[in-house]
């Protein structure tokens, strides 16, 4: 429940910019058994910063911004975009929220300037703002272009420019980086760096790039299977699936070994040469007793270092887990 | 602290009420600018613009008292021919005795059998006779057009999924629905408001340089106006079919098909099969709308044969009044939108 997490309020403390508790959807498919989307998903995620949103496909990642966003209804659970009950008080929020679901949708008749104006006059956005937004994503020059002559990156940066035109309080971006080329690629990543270092917007990332998210993102949700697997800081999700490893070099390895295999440590099969000529120890609690082991035997240290899961492998063991 | 520290313990300011915007403003402005709406309106006007040229000039035009004079006297000719055959033919000893005589050589003939004007090369336009027919017909375009219309406005937003992206903006669906539907029959009231004026100071023009006023009766211009008034009701009525239809199956070509499908095929084929259902009939009913009085069908029933062997024809005379006709168009298009409304507010949208 969301109580959990404490009453959404505005008064002096952080408040969750979405919580979703025990969320269920499932999908009834023709002749076919229901697909389930979301399967009692918990998420929490708090105001600032960047926070992504990383699953594999049909993770329920998409499924949970359309549910945030009233353009799908959730079989059961509680949702809140900026402390409020959606999609019951949607309608209040909105207007403080921005979205990119998936591709951009605008006319395609229309110039790209003319589809931001549409909009903004839907929300009594000036056209001032609209000049602004077309500026910060380039499209300025271009903005009475018709929308359907736009290159893939172009038509993105105005569903970037879009979502930006509210001057959102949350940003909702899914995969913002799609057909993007890689100098496209790196200003929407700084643009993203930059809105979620503003103190004000928080941006809510999804992708299913790793390292998009990990070069990107301060807090980073795991999706799989209809649940969250993992959320948190994106170093803490990472050490949390750390091996416990350590890699060890010293001059004399064979003595190293027989010295470090005495004091009781657990030490790979792996031939030396398969780690660099590094002796690879599993399960250390504190890689000091290593040092203290090997020194009381005149083994001096030219490395010593844990090995870190990379986040590739950490998204890989928490999305393929069994449930 | 870093920044992101900072970030995260700082409250999120308190949502306070987002802009108020027009959704309406933004809706006249969204269906104002669609390039589609704006041709066919256009090549509308310069089909307008075609046919009353042509019809002036092949069609219409004053008669001078000579023409007159001469097509009158052709009239003469004629009936006084007829009336020789028909004599003959009563005198004829071969005529089938168990046949009425009327039955097999006809009528007596008289000048009102051959109208005038068919033996002048132009008639004049008379503005009692060809005002209120022209309306009708102005009101049968203007009804095609505004289905178009209705149909290509959510369409295209179907196609496009920006429906799905003015939900980003504006989350009640209903509200969405409720101001399109206003937009829209707010264009049809005017295309169909608009289509009558024009048509009306055509007449005024016709009649002043190709025709006469005639004679015009007492409540001429009281039924004129009640018949405008309700082709504006069958404009907006069509605007809305075609909304509804389009709505539920999120593509205007389909929309059109299934239009044509119904209107050319599903109606003549009922006719045949179940003629008792004509008088439900969204044609006919229009008709029943739009015509001053009301209109009548002929309902064929299954006929007999007779005690000669000759096969009678059985059947009833319905009159459609226009409350009849202005209910079963209004019913049907009720349901079509109310269930695509309430389809809207409940589907998921992807």
């Amino acid at each position: 429940m969301l109580g959990r997490w404490g009453t959404a309020s505005y008064g002096g403390r952080s408040v969750p910019v979405i919580e979703v508790a025990g969320a269920h959807k499932s999908y009834r498919r023709r002749r076919k058994p229901a697909e389930r989307a979301l399967d009692g998903l918990d998420l929490m995620v708090d105001g600032g910063g960047v926070h992504g949103f990383l699953g594999p496909n049909g993770s329920g990642k998409t499924t949970t911004i359309r549910i945030l966003l009233g353009l799908v209804r959730a079989d059961s659970g509680e949702l809140r975009l900026l402390g409020k009950p959606v999609p019951q008080a949607l309608p209040d929020v909105i207007g403080h929220v921005g979205a990119l679901v998936e591709a951009p949708l605008f006319y395609p008749n229309f110039g790209g300037r003319l589809n931001l104006r549409l909009l903004a006059e839907t929300a009594g956005i000036s056209r001032r703002r609209v000049e602004e937004c077309l500026e910060l994503v380039g499209l300025r020059e271009r903005g009475d272009d018709r929308f359907k002559g736009y290159s893939l990156g172009m038509k993105q940066r105005l569903g970037i420019a879009a979502a930006l035109l509210k001057k959102p309080q949350l940003l909702i971006l899914d995969e913002p980086s799609n057909g993007l080329d890689p100098a496209g690629i790196r200003e929407v990543r700084e643009l993203i760096q930059r809105l979620g270092r503003d103190g004000r917007t928080t941006v809510f990332l999804s992708s299913h790039l790793l390292a998009e998210i990990e070069q990107v993102c301060d807090h980073v949700s795991i999706m799989a299977r209809g649940r969250c697997v993992a959320t948190g800081p994106v170093r803490q999700v990472l050490a949390s699936r750390s091996t416990g490893d350590v890699r060890v070099r010293v001059p004399d390895q064979a003595r190293a070994r027989a010295v470090l295999v005495e004091a009781g440590f657990t030490l790979s099969d792996d031939p030396p040469e398969a780690d660099g000529g590094a002796i690879r120890v599993h399960g250390v609690a504190d890689p000091a007793e290593i040092t203290r082991a090997l020194t009381r035997e005149r083994l001096y240290l030219t490395e010593l270092s844990p090995i870190a899961a990379d986040f590739e492998s950490a998204f890989l063991e928490l999305t393929q887990a069994q449930p | 602290m870093t920044d992101l520290a900072a970030a995260t313990m700082t409250p999120s300011p308190a949502p306070d009420d987002p802009p108020h915007g027009s959704l309406l403003r933004a809706e006249v402005h969204r269906f104002r600018s669609r390039r589609f709406i704006q041709v066919v309106l256009a090549l509308a006007l310069v089909g307008y613009a075609l046919v009353i040229t042509l019809a002036s000039a092949t069609g219409f035009g004053k008669t001078t008292p000579e023409q007159l004079a001469a097509a009158e006297r052709n009239v003469a000719e004629i009936v006084e021919e007829q009336n020789r055959f028909r004599e003959q033919c009563l005198g004829d000893a071969n005529r089938p005795v168990d046949i009425p005589p009327e039955l097999v050589c006809g009528p007596p003939n008289t000048a009102e059998s051959f109208p005038v004007e068919q033996f002048l090369d132009k008639v004049p336009f008379v503005l009692a006779d060809n005002l209120p027919d022209g309306g009708i017909a102005v009101a049968v375009a203007s009804a095609a057009l505004a289905f178009l219309l209705g149909a290509t406005y959510v369409g295209a937003e179907w196609s496009s999924r920006s429906m799905v992206a003015l939900l980003f903006w504006e989350p009640r669906r209903f509200k969405v629905r409720r101001v399109k539907l206003g937009v829209l029959i707010g264009a049809a009231a005017m295309l169909a408001v608009f289509g009558q004026a024009l048509w009306w100071g055509t007449a005024l023009v016709m009649t002043r340089y190709l025709g006469r006023t005639g004679s015009l009766p007492a409540d001429f211009y009281a039924d004129l106006l009640a018949q405008q008034g309700r082709s504006v009701l069958l404009v907006v009525f069509a605007a809305l079919l075609g909304f509804g239809v389009s709505n539920l199956i999120r593509n205007t070509g389909a929309a059109l098909g299934v239009g044509f499908v119904y209107f050319a095929v599903v109606e003549n084929a009922i006719r045949v099969v179940r003629p008792r259902w004509q008088e439900w009939l969204l044609t006919d009913n229009a008709a029943a709308l739009v015509l001053t009085g009301g209109h009548r069908i002929f309902i064929f029933g299954e006929g007999f044969v007779d005690e000669q062997g000759a096969f009678v024809e059985s059947g009833r005379e319905v009159l459609l009044t226009n409350l009849h006709g202005g209910l079963v168009l209004g019913v049907a298009t009720a349901v079509l939108v109310a269930l695509g409304v309430v389809l809207f507010q409940r589907r998921d949208l992807h």
